[in-house]
């Protein structure tokens, strides 16, 4: 199964059209991959849909790195019981 | 004294100000309550210098005076556009006296008397049996016309007594201005022997001669009143016709709306109830002008729905309402929705109301950039100017183009289904909706707004689960 960090990367890749080499953990998603204001709703989106999650909608668009959307996806599928690969 | 960049000597008085820090929002409800349009809070004395003496004007008595609004629909409003029928004017004659309220804030609504229609218009007006507006005339400055007035069974009629040299020499082609002053005032007899109040309407005062002419005239008047009974007394009306009045303190007569009033008021001995602002639109300044004919004395502000009369139109019937309440701190009972239902009856018969028109055009609250739709969102009151949704049945709206942005299309949806509180839907899930708005102009190079049946269409097909959750709840 892969990791959290790898499925960040597989959604951002798909929704912001780069590959997932091009991602690093570092890098803002407005300023270095150059999201868009619907493509950030569209991210939060993706991941809810991705991880089978809900997330709240102000502090998750706050998020602004790759590193910090892993942290935050982590936290939030621990808090709701579901299971993923660290 | 210091300079400025162009030399001017301007007197500087500085003082040091402090940051008052606050972890809470001070919204200054006192003034902006939101159920009510913001207060007008008033401080004084003003002073106005007039003929070089300082006076003193209590703006704040304003609150507690017996301030009131005329209409004049029928009549300024009909001469700029093709005439009502008799049915129109019976309907928006009820739909003003609902919403004038109890106490009758809109007073008086002046009618022509002239024709068939004319006259079946009134009748079929007071038989509705409203106290309000009273129904008064207007007529030409004729003797043979107050016959029209006694048959009509009126109390009050206004009658054209113009006082520009414009009027009186090159318009009306009298000799004098004594031949002028002599003949209106035998006009007022006619008036005072039919036992009729007249309302002498000073035609382009902005631009006559003050003291050569309006104020003799208006003595003149106040002397005739004293001669008969209280409610036959003159009631003068100050007509701005071309629009030429000023607010500005310091102004000059004949443009000073300040100053008129005060001529006429203090030193003629109008009382405030038996002065009248009539304005015009042609400077942009009709409403403000008519605010502050109320502030400087005078009870009556003649206005028209929506503005609308001769060339540029009147101070708007729908504004003063709102500058009324501003003033009075209270609707006192004015039932303010009956603006829309009166705006929506003006559109069904054809009167054409920009988009942007204050208070009922279709857009007038309505915000288009997405940065303001994310502020409606949060909390309404960020960008509407009061509660529309209570006085007016018109909640803040977002238009759908490319600038409203994921929060635009999320209010816009929420708005749609009526969805309050923690009901309302957040822009994560209305994501597929904004993307498709946002495909409209950047892949299909769309140029207009997105229309209200377009995007039902689309939360339908985008958001099926939403359209099935809250179809029934749809505007």
């Amino acid at each position: 199964m892969a990791t959290v960090e790898e499925r960040v990367k597989a959604v951002t890749a798909r929704v912001l059209g780069l590959s997932q080499e091009q991602i690093k953990s570092d890098h803002s998603f407005t300023v270095d991959l150059g999201a868009e204001s619907v493509q950030s709703v569209e991210l939060v989106a993706m991941f809810e849909e991705e991880f089978e999650i809900e997330m709240d909608e102000d502090s998750a668009l706050a998020v602004e790195t790759v590193g910090k959307a892993v942290e935050y996806i982590t936290n939030a599928c621990m808090e709701q019981g579901v299971g993923v690969e660290q | 004294m210091s300079k400025d960049k162009e030399g001017t000597s301007r007197s500087v008085l500085r003082k040091k100000h402090l940051l008052v820090d606050a972890t809470r929002p001070n919204l200054l409800e006192d003034t902006f309550p939101y159920e009510l349009p913001p207060l007008i809070r008033l401080e004084g004395p003003v002073v106005e210098y007039v003929d070089g003496e300082p006076i003193e004007f209590d703006f704040g008595a304003v609150k507690d005076r017996d301030i009131l609004i005329s209409d004049t629909t029928f009549r300024d409003g009909q001469q700029a556009r093709p005439p009502y029928t008799v049915d129109q004017m019976v309907h928006i004659y009820d739909l003003m006296s609902r919403l004038s309220g109890p106490n009758g804030v809109i007073r008086q609504s002046e009618f022509f008397l002239y024709t068939k229609n004319d006259r079946e218009t009134l009748d079929r007006c007071r038989a509705l049996g409203h106290d309000y507006p009273e129904c008064t005339g207007w007529i030409r400055a004729f003797k043979g016309d107050f016959r029209l007035v006694k048959e009509a069974k009126l109390k009050e009629t206004g009658i054209l007594t113009s006082c520009s040299d414009y009027h009186i020499f090159h318009k009306l082609k009298f000799h004098s201005r004594k031949e002028c002053l002599d003949s209106y005032c035998e006009i007022v007899d006619a008036a005072f022997e039919a036992g009729v109040r007249p309302r002498c309407h000073l035609e382009d005062l902005t631009r006559a001669d003050i003291d050569g002419f309006v104020l003799p005239f208006v003595d003149k008047l106040m002397e005739m009143s004293r001669q008969v009974p209280e409610e036959l007394s003159v009631k003068i009306r100050l007509c701005d016709t071309l629009g030429f009045g000023v607010s500005y303190p310091g102004a000059e007569l004949p443009r000073s709306v300040p100053k008129l009033i005060y001529k006429l008021n203090r030193e003629c001995g109008v009382p405030s109830e038996r002065l009248e602002w009539h304005g015009h639109n042609d400077f942009h300044k009709v409403h403000v002008n008519a605010g502050t004919a109320w502030l400087y004395g005078c009870d009556f502000v003649n206005t028209t729905l929506f503005g609308f009369g001769e060339r540029t139109g009147n101070p708007p019937l729908e504004s003063a309402i709102f500058e009324y309440i501003a003033i009075k701190g209270d609707v006192c009972g004015i039932d303010t929705q009956v603006i829309t239902e009166l705006a929506d009856y003006m559109r069904s018969i054809g009167l054409p109301i920009p988009d942007n028109y204050p208070f009922v055009g279709r857009s007038f609250n309505t915000t288009r950039a997405g940065i303001h739709a994310d502020g409606l969102r949060r909390d309404e009151r960020i960008y509407n100017i009061f509660d529309t949704e209570k006085l007016l049945g018109r909640p803040p709206r977002v238009a759908i183009t490319d600038k409203s942005g994921a929060d635009g299309v999320t209010h816009w949806v929420n708005e749609f289904f009526s969805l309050k509180g923690s009901d309302r839907i957040n822009k994560i899930k209305v994501h597929k909706l904004a993307r498709w708005v946002i495909d409209q102009y950047d892949e299909h190079d769309r140029l207009t707004a997105i229309s209200d049946q377009e995007m039902k269409q689309q939360v339908k097909e985008l958001l099926p689960e939403y359209w099935e959750k809250y179809e029934g709840r749809q505007k």
